[in-house]
């Protein structure tokens, strides 16, 4: 297990350096001079000689690429065009309200999508297991901005169960959560119907071993098989996919976060990208390729925890 | 091994691995057989036709011209005339579905095809050199891999800009990576084949062999992931235009009718209510449609009475 996963944390400092090679080439990818395109045209030459300055563009390639780095490994990640906030403190406002949207999204859709899964494959072929294929096939089907505008449109606009933009009032646990319900079911729903679906064909498959068969002929009945036995393995596709399913959340939450105008890491990075704020631009996506390759990590060496033969392959 | 021996044994291995390719074209009319068996893959394929022919045929179907504006008629509800209402400057909403279907269509279709010529001869040479050039290959699939791709996608539009042609290569770029994944993995099973070696031994190029004789028989799965892959990108076109990074209004994009109907998602509903169905019938069918294609190649899962 040591070796795997030295091997496996090894292996992910090549990609690193390549992401943060990418996200510092971002400013020589903007077409034509970055200060005076980030600052518009209505920008004197002053602005953008000291906004070239304050990010050191006036110094040749690799002492930036140095100071970069370096600022980087010291957790610091420039500041702000416009607003002049750090941006390590702007990312770190906007963190608690993507990571409570993403974590519960990835708790309800895993804990119901193993039921459902579980479910259907143990009343294979019956009226259940058809209305959970059907649904979850539904599910998987509806993009989450999709979700996201017609739950708004129909709980909040309509109905008025709840509240319709924001990302609730700031130490108010109770409005917090009011304001995370319609988010949380918009980006569930998707990665429920693709659990469950994942979960039946396992556990369908784990039906079929002879030892599940040895079980049933002393006598245990079928539901305890299915959560005693096969739930075990039921869950290891399960957690070989959370890598997936953190980048998949996270991509929807950008969507989720801009529909219902919560404060979050997807809002602050997509409003950037319009404000065209790059050094918000680079931290936010910083964060969340770190977020995306760490979920990745722990996925792998969990999946290797859980089913050994990994390691050796 | 007397020399005539040889080329008896070259030719002998030349035959079986004409037999495979054989076998390749049997694959897939046997994957036709089992989605015309299968409800849900017939279910599947007419949404996808339909969504076709209203892509080719936009302006022979659509009632009206998707930009013609009727002020004096704005949110309309369904009428004999406008069948799904108007939206908020009274354009027919049914025509600019319609048209709709001709901008998810593009995109999908050219981003999925950009996305499989890139990475499949990527992946291919990678696996058939080996050594530097494969490390070199699947350090760059690792890496655009690395980011959400929801991320990469807005951060390559925003800065290249908003156009039809910049969504196709953006969303070609992150999907490549799949692509050159499955082609690398097929040819390193494929690579050591005899028939390969038959094929190197009569003096065939690099070249030729894996345009000739790997490239023809690792596509099934590429095809497959194609397939699945056009219902992803018709969302990402969708989702793009919707946050305003795709396609430009008053372009007929079903991203941006839903982008319109979210402003007037207090007065209008129907103007969120039409795109949204569409969008979810739409990857319904796709789903439908790829489920039934996975079904067909994977021979476990074969129906009962194949």
């Amino acid at each position: 297990m040591l070796k795997y996963f030295t091997k496996r944390v090894l292996g992910i400092i090549p990609t690193l350096l390549c992401v943060l090679l990418f996200l510092f080439s971002l400013i020589y990818l903007l077409p034509g001079d970055p200060a005076s395109i980030m600052l518009g045209p209505r920008a004197t030459p002053t602005m953008v000689e000291a906004l070239n300055k304050s990010l050191g563009l006036d110094q040749p390639v690799y002492v930036r690429l140095g100071h970069y780095v370096w600022d980087i490994l010291h957790g610091d990640l420039g500041e702000s065009v416009w607003s002049k906030h750090s941006v390590v403190n702007l990312l770190m406002s906007a963190l608690p309200y993507t990571i409570a949207l993403t974590l519960s999204s990835m708790g309800l859709a895993a804990f119901f999508g193993i039921i459902m899964g579980v479910l259907a494959a143990t009343h294979e072929k019956t009226l259940i297991d058809h209305l959970i294929t059907v649904l979850s096939l539904i599910a998987v089907s509806i993009p989450d901005f999709v979700a996201a505008c017609l739950l708004m449109l129909i709980f909040a606009v309509r109905l008025r169960f709840f509240p319709v933009l924001g990302g609730g009032e700031e130490g108010n646990i109770g409005d917090q959560i009011r304001h995370l319900i319609l988010p949380v079911i918009a980006l569930t729903l998707g990665w429920l119907g693709y659990i469950a679906r994942l979960v039946r064909d396992t556990t369908l498959e784990i039906l079929d071993m002879d030892y599940i068969k040895v079980i049933k002929s002393f006598g245990a009945p079928m539901s305890y098989i299915a959560f005693k036995y096969a739930l075990k393995n039921a869950i290891i596709p399960v957690v070989a996919t959370i890598g997936l399913g953190v980048g998949k959340l996270l991509g929807g939450a950008v969507f989720v976060e801009l529909i219902f105008n919560r404060p979050g890491i997807g809002k602050v990075i997509t409003d950037a990208v319009f404000a065209r704020d790059l050094p918000v631009v680079q931290g936010g996506v910083l964060i969340a390729a770190l977020l995306f390759i760490l979920a990745n990590l722990v996925a792998d060496l969990s999946y290797a925890y859980f089913d050994p033969r990994i390691q050796y392959e | 091994m007397p020399k005539n021996k040889v080329l008896i044994e070259i030719s002998h291995r030349w035959d079986s691995y004409k037999i495979k390719s054989r076998l390749q074209i049997k694959k897939i009319t046997q994957v036709i057989k089992v989605i015309r068996r299968e409800p849900r893959g017939l279910i599947g394929a007419s949404i996808i036709g339909i969504i076709l022919l209203c892509a080719l045929f936009s302006p022979l179907i659509a009632p009206f011209d998707p930009n013609e504006q009727d002020i004096a008629n704005r949110f309309s509800v369904p009428s004999s005339e406008h069948l799904l209402g108007t939206d908020y400057i009274g354009r027919d909403i049914l025509s600019r579905l319609i048209y709709g279907a001709r901008a998810a269509a593009i995109v999908s279709i050219c981003s999925v095809g950009i996305a499989v010529m890139i990475g499949v001869p990527l992946g291919a040479i990678a696996a058939y050199n080996g050594g530097i050039v494969d490390y070199v290959v699947i350090l760059i699939f690792d890496v655009i891999r690395s980011f959400p791709s929801v991320i990469m996608i807005l951060v390559l539009a925003a800065i290249f800009g908003p156009s039809l042609l910049n969504i196709i290569l953006i969303l070609a770029f992150t999907s490549f990576p799949a692509y050159g994944r499955v082609a690398r993995a097929q040819t390193l099973c494929m690579k050591e084949e005899e028939s390969i070696l038959a094929a190197k031994s009569l003096g065939a190029t690099t070249g030729r062999i894996l345009l000739h004789h790997i490239t023809p028989n690792i596509l099934s799965p590429i095809i497959v992931l194609a397939g699945m892959d056009l219902a992803v990108m018709i969302m990402w076109e969708s989702a793009l235009s919707f946050l305003g990074l795709g396609l430009q209004p008053p372009a007929a994009s079903w991203g941006i009718m839903l982008k319109q109907g979210y402003t007037y998602i207090e007065t209008a509903p129907l103007m969120i209510i039409w795109p949204a169905i569409v969008l979810i019938i739409t990857m319904l069918g796709c789903s439908l449609f790829a489920e039934v294609l996975r079904i067909a190649l994977n021979p476990k899962e074969r129906l009962p009475n194949e």
